[in-house]
Parts: C-alpha cells; structure tokens; sequence
C-alpha cells in the first residue's frame, strides 16, 4: 500500500445526523482499526446507510466530526472517495452499458488503475462473455457482483460495503467471504454495513451495533460471542445429576434423563464439572450474534427485520 | 470539468443528437421554401385586410420578409421541440434523472466534487444544444442558397444570431440543470422546467396576437432572441444581457444549493 495509514481508518466523535424531527445518527463516536473488517450492523432504517453516506460526503453532519483516512469527512470527501472503494446497497447501473463498459467507465472516473479487476472477476465468475452482455440482461446477483468489483477494482485502502452480498448465491456469498479474508491478510480495512448476522459473525473482526441511531454495542466479534449464553442439551443414563452448583449454568430444566440449560462463560470448567461415566450425550450450541443482536433490539419491532 | 464524464454524456446522446440534427436542419430548409412559396400570398392576404397582420406572425417572426421567416423558424414550437430535448429534457435527467435510477450514487462515490459533475453535464448540454442550433441554421442557409436569396440575407450576422439563440436556450437549460440539482425525483424537476418554458413562450405569443398586451413580450425569454432584427443589422445588447443574466442566476443557484444538499438514499 502507499498510503500511510492513521491509527485510525475511521474515526466518529459525536457524529449527529437529524432529518429534520428524524434522528438518523445520535452521538455516534467509535473507530475503525487499520486491516479490520468492522461490520455496522442494525436492521433497515437503523442509521447505517446514512452513518456511510455521512463518511463519504453525501449527508452532511448536523454536529460532531469525523475523518476517513485522516482526512475531514466535509473538507476531504472528493480526497476520501479517491482512497475508497464504495458499493451502494442495491446498487443501480448504467443500463446501456456492457458490465466491461461499466467497469471501465467508473474506473476511469476513479482515476486509479483497476489492478485488481481481472482477479475479482475470475473469484465472482464473472468471465470476459458475460462482462460483454448489457448490465440491463444482468440478473441482480450479476449486478452486485458487478458492485463488488467496481467498489475494489481500483484496490482501495479502504472499502466501504453497503449490504455487499445482497442477491448473492450462496457459492457467491462464500466466494466474497474469502475474498474479504484475502483483503484483511493484505493490509486493507473493510467497513461493512449488514443485517446479515451470520455473515458478520464469519467475517467480521469488529462489529458496532445501531439502535435508531445510536450505538448500542461495539465490540470484538470473538468478545460479543464470549459472553453471550450458550444452550447446552444433557441426556444421562438414568435420571439426571443435580447441577445447580456449576458456576456460569442457568435455566436448568430437567425431563427424565434429559436436561437443558444454558452456559455462560468458561466452557472447559462446565465439561470438567459434569464429567461422569453416566453423561450419554453433550450438545453445547455455538453462541450466535444473533441473540446478542436481538437482545439490543429487545422490544424493538425493528428487531423482526433481521435475518439470521 | 471531467473530460471523461462529459465524453460519456456525449455518448450517450449521440443518436438523438444525429436524429434532431437532422430534423433540425430539414425544418430549417423549409422556413425559405415558404417564405418564397406563400410569402406574397401572405402579405397579399394581410394588404387586403382579410386577416390580421397579427394572425401572420408568430412571435417575433412573419412569412412577409425573409429575416422574418427565418426568425418564425427558429421560434416555432417545432424548433422548441428539437432544442428542448436538450434543453429541458437532458438537463432534467441530468442529475434528478440519475438520481431516480440510483445511478448518481455510482458517479458520486467517484472522486468527482458535485460542482465538477454540474460544470461537467452544463458542457455537455451547452455543445448538445449548440450543435441543434447550428444544423438549424445550416439548414435555414442552405435553405435560403437552394432559393436563389443569398442576396437578401447578411451570412456575416449569424454567429451572432448564433450567440443569441445559444444564450436563449441556455438560460432554459440552467433553469432545467437548477430544478434537476434541487428535487430528487425526475417529474417535479420535468413540470417546473416545462412550467418555466411555456409561460416564456405564453407571454410571447400573447404579445403578438394581441397588441393591446405586448408589453407582456418584454418578460419573456423568447422575446429576447432576435434573429430577425440581427439579420438585418439591428443588435440589441440588451438582449444578449439579459439572457446572460437568465443563464447566471440559475448557475449560481445550482452552484451553491447542489454541494449543500443532502443527498439521502434513493427509496
């Protein structure tokens, strides 16, 4: 990379945005490490879109300040963009135009070789006969990946992802995942903003949670899942063991030779603790971002939205 | 300015470009080939007082003489028609239109300043429309050397016949950049340009079917393009001012209100 880096990739300090009555963005401060994936997570109309045009100068802060690269989000937005990549959720196309035009087009409008593009294009399949059809014959996981490429053509220090895998095959979705793993092994910082938890949860280093604008949660991914509950499923020879004294389990309900309850914190002293010759059976479920998500959207109808 | 966005602009226009050059030159070819056909027969009509002299002209233009037929040419609602595809049409679409399809989103996120991309597409409009106005006029000096009345007509004069149309619909392309740089839909930005240009053309018309009224002339934009009386030799400055102030105003107004603008997600 060329660019010197700051310590931070992208850095909010009270940043506000209201619509008019609208609180779009509230007293959002948070920072985005160089080489992380940072996943901004909320479900739709939760501030993430607005919180990414505010970073590339298409909104315009109500209060607060932040900076992208080093540079002022209102003085520097055209120096930002030239050092970004950015994929608009449900990115629109120029419909006359082949997807080599396309790519070409916003390349050169970019100003920055595409040295990337002919790797991306084999990694989201995407070969020289289909980039010759007109975007309008495109299916929408076509265009998206047509997104993707356009966003990192240019290899930018930074990509800004709106909602990237929308419309993504399933194939597609884990061929991104990898090409993001790829981004993060070589130095480059992806913000990426998501409902898709499972997607956050393999991807993602960091993740900020928004409520209505604000933020509720920022965390490790690794850190979030640690202290999240986990469920774990018990089936013995015979009737079930008392268990209550096991620092960390909760929830214990016995039926028979069955018992569910659910773990916080260390697992191995749990396992140590209920190792019996008469244990048949232990099922400890992976802790999901999901519950955690879902607990700060807890009464929340917004909280329906999110997939898992 | 963008060389390479104003190239794709241009691109993209390029067939209804050839298109209205084309119409626009044939149109222009017509006006001298009625003025010779019809013209006396006009003014024999107008003499006799059968019909109103104010029936036989239209605007600033008439089929009595020559400069006149020539200036009905270039007012008519045909020619409107032609050079209002650009002017109206391609400068609505410009960024309200683009905003409507999601597009502007792509470009914004380029490192282009919204000040460069306004000065880019005003470029892009002003060469579309300039090459409309001159197929017209190449049409009408065509039209008017296949008629044998060369004589009648100053070839020296018409750059500036030119520069007065050129500002005339430009200052209704800037009206039409502004409304394109302040709604985020298309139709708003489509209905106030056309509202903008059919009360010019109103005021116009009404002044010169109805004398009584003619001041109303005088407020509109069309009124002050004046091929006829640059013709034959009568340059108003005033004309040319005006219409440079038509065109300042509303650049301005882009200028300043488009790089202010929140520009939301499109819904």
């Amino acid at each position: 990379m060329e660019d010197q880096q700051p310590a931070a990739v992208i850095h909010t300090t009270g940043l506000t945005k209201h619509y008019g009555k609208v609180q779009a963005l509230v007293d959002l401060t948070l920072d985005v490490r160089p080489g992380e994936i940072f996943g901004f997570l909320g479900p739709n109309g939760s501030g993430k879109s607005t919180m990414i045009r505010t970073l590339l100068g298409f909104l315009h802060p109500t209060s607060g300040s932040a900076s992208v690269l080093g540079l002022d989000i209102v003085d520097d937005s055209v120096e930002i963009r030239r050092r970004t990549g950015y994929l608009p959720g449900g990115i629109a196309l120029y419909d006359s135009l082949s997807g080599a035009d396309a790519l070409d087009y916003l390349n050169d409008l970019q100003g920055t070789p595409a040295v990337r593009r002919e790797e991306l294009c084999e990694r989201l399949q995407m070969p020289a006969s289909v980039l010759r059809r007109k975007v309008r014959d495109y299916s929408r996981g076509m265009r998206q990946k047509i997104g993707v490429i356009q966003a990192l053509q240019h290899d930018p220090v930074l990509a800004i992802l709106d909602e990237p895998t929308e419309g993504l095959d399933p194939l597609m979705q884990q061929a991104f995942y990898s090409l993001m793993d790829d981004l993060r092994d070589q130095g480059r910082t992806t913000f990426l903003s998501s409902h898709v938890l499972p997607e956050v949860e393999r991807i993602c280093d960091r993740v900020a949670i928004i409520r209505s604008g604000h933020l509720m949660a920022l965390q490790n991914v690794d850190d979030l899942l640690a202290r999240r509950k986990r469920r774990v499923s018990l089936r013995w020879r015979g009737a079930a063991p008392e268990l209550s004294g096991i620092p960390g389990l909760a929830d214990v309900k016995t039926d028979g030779d069955r018992m569910t309850a659910t773990l916080l914190g260390d697992v191995s002293g749990f396992v140590r603790a209920i190792a019996s010759p008469s244990l048949v059976d232990l099922t400890i479920e992976p802790a999901r971002l999901e519950e955690a998500f879902l607990e700060y959207y807890a009464g929340d109808d917004a909280s329906e939205e999110v997939r898992g | 300015m963008n060389l390479r966005l104003l190239v794709q602009t241009l691109r993209w226009n390029r067939v209804r470009l050839l298109i209205l050059m084309a119409a626009s030159f044939g149109w222009g070819m017509l006006m001298p080939v009625i003025y010779v056909a019809f013209g006396d027969a006009f003014k024999g009509l107008v003499d006799s007082g059968v019909i109103p002299a104010e029936l036989m002209s239209f605007g600033s233009g008439n089929f009595f003489t020559l400069s006149g037929a020539l200036t009905l040419g270039l007012q008519h609602p045909m020619t409107i028609a032609f050079v209002g595809v650009f002017a109206v049409g391609s400068t609505v679409a410009a960024i309200a239109g683009e905003r409507e399809r999601g597009t502007l989103e792509v470009l914004l996120a380029r490192p282009l300043s919204r000040r460069t991309i306004y000065l880019t597409v005003a470029t892009a409009v002003t060469i579309l429309i300039s090459l409309v106005i001159l197929a017209l006029l190449a049409g009408q000096v065509a039209g008017v050397a296949i008629q044998g009345l060369s004589d009648e007509l100053d070839l020296v004069q018409l750059p500036l016949v030119f520069v007065n149309g050129l500002l005339m619909w430009g200052a209704f392309a800037a009206f039409g950049l502004a409304a394109s740089v302040t709604f985020d839909r298309h139709a708003p930005a489509l209905g106030v340009t056309m509202a903008y240009l059919l009360v010019n053309y109103f005021l116009e018309i009404l002044g010169s079917l109805w004398r009584d009224v003619d001041w109303t002339q005088q407020y509109s934009l069309f009124h002050h393009f004046q091929p006829g009386s640059i013709l034959t030799g009568k340059v108003d400055l005033f004309d040319f001012g005006l219409l440079a102030v038509a065109i300042g105003a509303p650049v301005a107004f882009a200028l300043i209100v488009f790089p202010r603008r929140d520009l939301a997600a499109p819904s």
